[in-house]
């Protein structure tokens, strides 16, 4: 369809509510990564690429990159595997569907803040319900802590933040599932093909773009979860999650180093917009294949 | 069609796994904030409530404002539900139903807003309001809730606006209907189930958000849920008792709005998408 | 004859006047605290509402804020010029909001309030520097060694006083699933003070040197480090998550034989066993070479952080009213057995011992008082304040060299060797700060 002026009044009011609310903000951030400011509202001076090469030349930025990308492909497995069970379950018919599917929502609903108390009190050795729970099944002999080695917080952490974000997956999953006519399956099934046959061959090419949109959204939403891993470890044990948005809180409001927290972000940025450039034109891409 | 009883088995086996998984953590809350704060530290905890009291829920009404932050952040929310679906809507025709020049480049423009890390635009956008007089002020969240539900709200209708075949546009514009009419009159009722599951993320987004609430709102009236409740979890002493009773508080709104609509919802979203 | 009315008219334009020229508008003054549990909340409202009743030409609002975001809002707020008028702080929090030129000293102020109430001189030291005062005392927090007499001495334990005595202490009560101690390991701040208060009973005091370098991996630290990470291991699990309402709520269910904390009554009041003959309560045990025990402790202060005169100057009749003994009392017992007094007076103060629980734990506030006296804390001990105290201590910087022992497994020493994360170049504007003092 054929209206140029109308579409840019349809898109102008969003894009232009973006630019003053996010990309005004980002200029500022760039214009400060090339300044030297401590404190937030203290006075700086520009001192041109200093703080990349301080950044680029720092293991601990790199770290936190590389935490992040694990932090970000765990929770993309974790909770695509969790969702697909889930949407595949839900997709059926059983008395009760309907409540499970407006229900299994819950975790999501919550704020952040309320999540973390109820882990933190649930998880912890003196008073909290799991270790006991994992005492009397016989998986452990004596209360564990959950976030008291590396490998422990960061796996909790993981764990956690899929427990809070698996639901949103399986209701966007269970809308691709449902676009699926059942008549494929009517017919496959005729074909004498099994339930493993049937979704190899139908469900899951079919539900492929849905899981391209929420792989790409999944890996940007999830890298940028800041507040629960801040709540809960605030980057520890010993920098065992500290990803990159809790690298950047932290130089910025922990380190007094504004500047330098803003060089994060900028870098932090650009990686991020060339995954989401990469991606969206795999996607177009694949798309016009079909 | 009949299961066999294994497929049975597996099935509700997996709901059970589902509904304790996402269950039980809850019902510890639930039945966490009416123990007694004796029971509640016990070191054996108990699945079952031996004692009841309502000592926290009154120690939350009597000493915090809870009520009125449930009213910011329904405020908060509604408001910043119906601007994103505002803004959301007609972008998301113009991007996915309309042709015009430089159409792709915009749109990947927007989708990159989720590219930033939601920390980096704090400081500067906490200058901005201050300048423009929006500190403390709950117009700053709608504005901040918007600009982060705006981007995946759009992307989201086009799913939506992809199952409405093209025909019945084409059809309307034989007929010589304005674009806005088609949009208003033909479009709507058909992405409705979109439109629902835009506005609910938008207002679920805004009813959680944490970093923004907590630094853009100065004063204890104008708090929201979770920065209120953030608010009660002591320095220097943990009440689990009123942090359950603030937990159970900052839950039962949501859930019970959600009984209301979120049937219509799911429904919507899972079953609108096959007619 | 005047009609009604026309009286009326005139009166009101003559109180009008008089209002006008006795007092001018009421000065508006907002405190920004972070006692944000609500029934100190409360305490304080009371408290404000008080003051504003009987000064019609000034009025306090409070509002109040928390630890965790206060170090981004505060100088967030200043720099957009939305900051309070007052400010609560601590030593190393008025340092950052110093570096940003907006602390006014309140040198007179204080000496006034000296004269008049005597500050404890350890609570006035950590704001003392630069040739200025830069708070008010409010209120002091001291750690000290908690525990039950009952269960020591089930154990056959003596109250420990040296560290080989502590050690042998925490064995004995590490029994049937219980921890003989509870310290926490957290990269936050109760595990600075905790792990600080073994410095200080090690001789690792001092943390800078002379010309602000960082004094971190001497052997008296290193020793500190060391036996933290060996006590620990009788300590939860979950120790690495604690902060102090963990140790309090392990404490209250006799999960931990032992805590070291600023104080524990309220809780052991109201949600354990409430006796009174049984809470236990002692300095932090010294090195077996050391001969007496220090502790940490923290002098909280008000900051005064407002330009305006007229401002200014409510705010100070506001602080002389606050430090008053009939009202200095009930401003501690917003959190009775928590706070102490930073004024010889508020010691004495009846509003102070008259509060219910105070009273009933008489002889527990009066040790933890005792303790507070040799109470000091990291980075303010040599009368010199370098500014990159501000950024150690919001990065946890005591805490974090400990989880590289007890999570990591490094050695002390290796872990005491500061790196460029641990030990931040001085911010740029430290120049500035001392330059305008």
């Amino acid at each position: 369809m054929k209206n140029t002026t109308l579409a840019f009044a349809f898109v102008s009011p969003a894009l232009l509510f973006l630019l003053a609310v996010l990309g005004w903000p980002l200029v500022q951030a760039a214009i400060l990564s090339f300044q030297d400011v401590g404190v937030i509202g203290s006075e700086g001076h520009f001192i041109g690429l200093g703080n990349y090469a301080t950044i680029l030349g720092d293991a601990g930025f790199w770290r936190a990159l590389g935490r992040s990308v694990v932090w970000v492909l765990s929770n993309a497995l974790v909770q695509t595997l969790l969702a697909l069970a889930a949407a595949l379950i839900l997709n059926q018919k059983f008395p009760g569907v309907r409540i499970a599917r407006t229900w299994i929502i819950l975790t999501w609903i919550v704020p952040t803040v309320v999540v973390v108390i109820i882990w933190r009190w649930l998880l912890s050795p003196s008073g909290g319900m799991i270790n006991p729970l994992l005492i009397q099944a016989g998986v452990i002999e004596r209360p564990v802590g959950f976030f008291a080695t590396r490998e422990g917080a960061m796996t909790t952490l993981i764990m956690i933040n899929s427990w809070r974000w698996f639901p949103f997956t399986t209701l966007m999953m269970l809308a691709g599932l449902t676009r699926i006519p059942g008549d494929l399956y009517e017919a496959a099934r005729i074909d004498g093909a099994g339930t493993f046959q049937r979704f190899k061959r139908i469900t899951w090419p079919l539900l492929q773009p849905t899981l391209m949109v929420l792989g790409v959204v999944g890996t940007l939403l999830s890298f940028n979860v800041f507040d629960v891993i801040w709540l809960l470890t605030a980057g520890g044990p010993s920098g065992a999650t500290q990803t990159l948005p809790v690298l950047i809180y932290e130089t910025a409001f922990k380190g007094y180093r504004l500047s330098e927290a803003a060089t994060i972000s900028v870098l932090t940025s650009i990686l991020l917009m060339g995954f989401a450039f990469l991606t969206t034109r795999a996607m177009t891409a694949a798309e016009a294949d079909r | 069609m009949r299961r066999t009883f294994g497929q049975s088995l597996s099935l509700y086996g997996g709901v059970l796994v589902i509904a304790l998984a996402i269950g039980l953590p809850f019902w510890w809350v639930l039945t966490g904030s009416i123990k007694l704060p004796k029971e509640i530290i016990q070191r054996v905890p108990t699945m079952v409530p031996h004692s009841f009291t309502l000592q926290h829920f009154e120690k939350l009404l009597q000493a915090s404002d809870f009520p009125i932050y449930l009213f910011n952040s329904m405020v908060v929310a509604l408001f910043s539900t119906a601007f994103t679906v505002l803004l959301a809507l007609p972008a998301a025709y113009a991007f996915f139903r309309m042709e015009f020049p430089g159409r792709n480049a915009l749109y990947k423009t927007i989708l990159l807003a989720y590219a930033f890390p939601g920390v980096v635009v704090l400081i500067p956008l906490y200058g901005l309001f201050a300048k423009v007089g929006l500190i403390d002020s709950p117009v700053a969240l709608v504005i901040v809730n918007v600009a982060f539900a705006l981007p995946f709200s759009i992307w989201m209708m086009r799913s939506f606006l992809a199952t409405v075949p093209r025909e019945i546009e084409e059809a309307a514009i034989v007929d010589g209907a304005p674009t806005t009419t088609i949009l208003v009159r033909i479009l709507m009722p058909l992405i409705a189930p979109g439109i629902a599951s835009v506005a609910i993320f938008a207002f679920i987004s805004s009813w959680t958000e944490f970093l923004f609430a907590s630094v853009l709102i100065v004063s204890d009236v104008r708090r929201t849920i979770p920065v209120g409740f953030a608010g009660i979890i002591g320095q220097y002493q943990i009440d689990w008792g009123l942090l359950l009773a603030g937990a159970t508080a900052a839950i039962i709104p949501v859930v019970a709005l959600f009984a209301l609509v979120g049937r219509w919802f799911v429904a919507g979203l899972t079953d609108g998408a096959v007619k | 004859m005047m009609g009604p009315t026309r009286f009326l008219t005139i009166a009101g334009f003559a109180a009008t006047l008089l209002a006008g020229t006795a007092y001018a508008e009421p000065v508006d003054l907002t405190v920004w605290h972070m006692e944000q549990p609500p029934h100190r909340v409360q305490r304080m409202k009371e408290l404000l509402d008080e003051f504003n009743a009987a000064h019609p030409d000034i009025q306090v609002k409070q509002e109040p804020q928390s630890w965790g975001e206060v170090y981004a809002k505060a100088p967030a707020a200043f720099a957009a010029g939305n900051g309070p008028d007052l400010l609560f702080t601590i030593p190393d929090f008025t340092t950052v909001l110093k570096g940003i030129n907006v602390v006014v000293p309140v040198d007179d102020l204080v000496k006034d309030l000296d004269s008049k109430h005597g500050f404890v001189e350890a609570t006035l030291a950590p704001y003392k520097y630069d040739d200025h005062v830069w708070a008010v005392p409010a209120y002091n927090m001291a750690i000290s060694l908690w525990y039950r007499n009952s269960v020591l001495k089930a154990a056959g334990v003596e109250v420990p006083k040296t560290w080989s005595e502590w050690q042998a202490a925490a064995e004995k009560l590490s029994t049937d699933g219980k921890s003989g101690i509870g310290l926490p390991a957290n990269k936050q701040l109760y595990t600075d003070q905790t792990v600080y208060s073994f410095m200080v009973n090690s001789g690792a005091g001092d943390l800078y040197n002379d010309d602000g370098s960082i004094a971190f991996d001497k052997p008296e630290t290193v020793k500190a480090y060391d036996f933290y990470s060996k006590l620990a291991k009788f300590s939860p699990a979950d120790n690495s998550t604690w902060t102090w309402g963990e140790a309090e709520a392990c404490f209250a269910n006799s999960s931990c034989g032992m805590i070291l904390q600023f104080g524990v009554i309220n809780t052991y009041e109201t949600q354990a066993e409430g006796d009174a003959a049984d809470l236990g309560v002692a300095p932090v045990p010294h090195a077996d070479d050391e001969s007496a025990s220090a502790t940490i402790s923290y002098s909280n202060a008000i900051m005064l952080t407002t330009k305006d005169e007229a401002k200014q100057n409510a705010a100070k009749v506001f602080l002389t009213w606050l430090l008053e003994p009939a009202n200095y009392g009930r401003f501690l017992t917003m959190e009775p057995g928590l706070f102490l007094p930073v004024t010889n007076d508020g010691a004495k103060a009846e509003s102070f011992w008259s509060d219910k629980t105070v009273t009933k734990y008489k002889s527990q506030v009066e040790t933890m008082i005792a303790n507070s006296q040799t109470g000091k804390l990291f980075g303010f001990t040599t009368g010199k304040v370098f500014p990159s105290i501000g950024a150690i201590s919001a990065q946890n910087v005591i805490a974090e060299t400990l989880q590289r022992v007890v999570v990591d497994g490094q050695s002390a020493a290796d872990a005491a060797r500061p790196g460029r994360r641990v030990c931040p170049k001085s911010p740029p504007n430290s120049g500035h700060a001392g330059e305008r003092s």
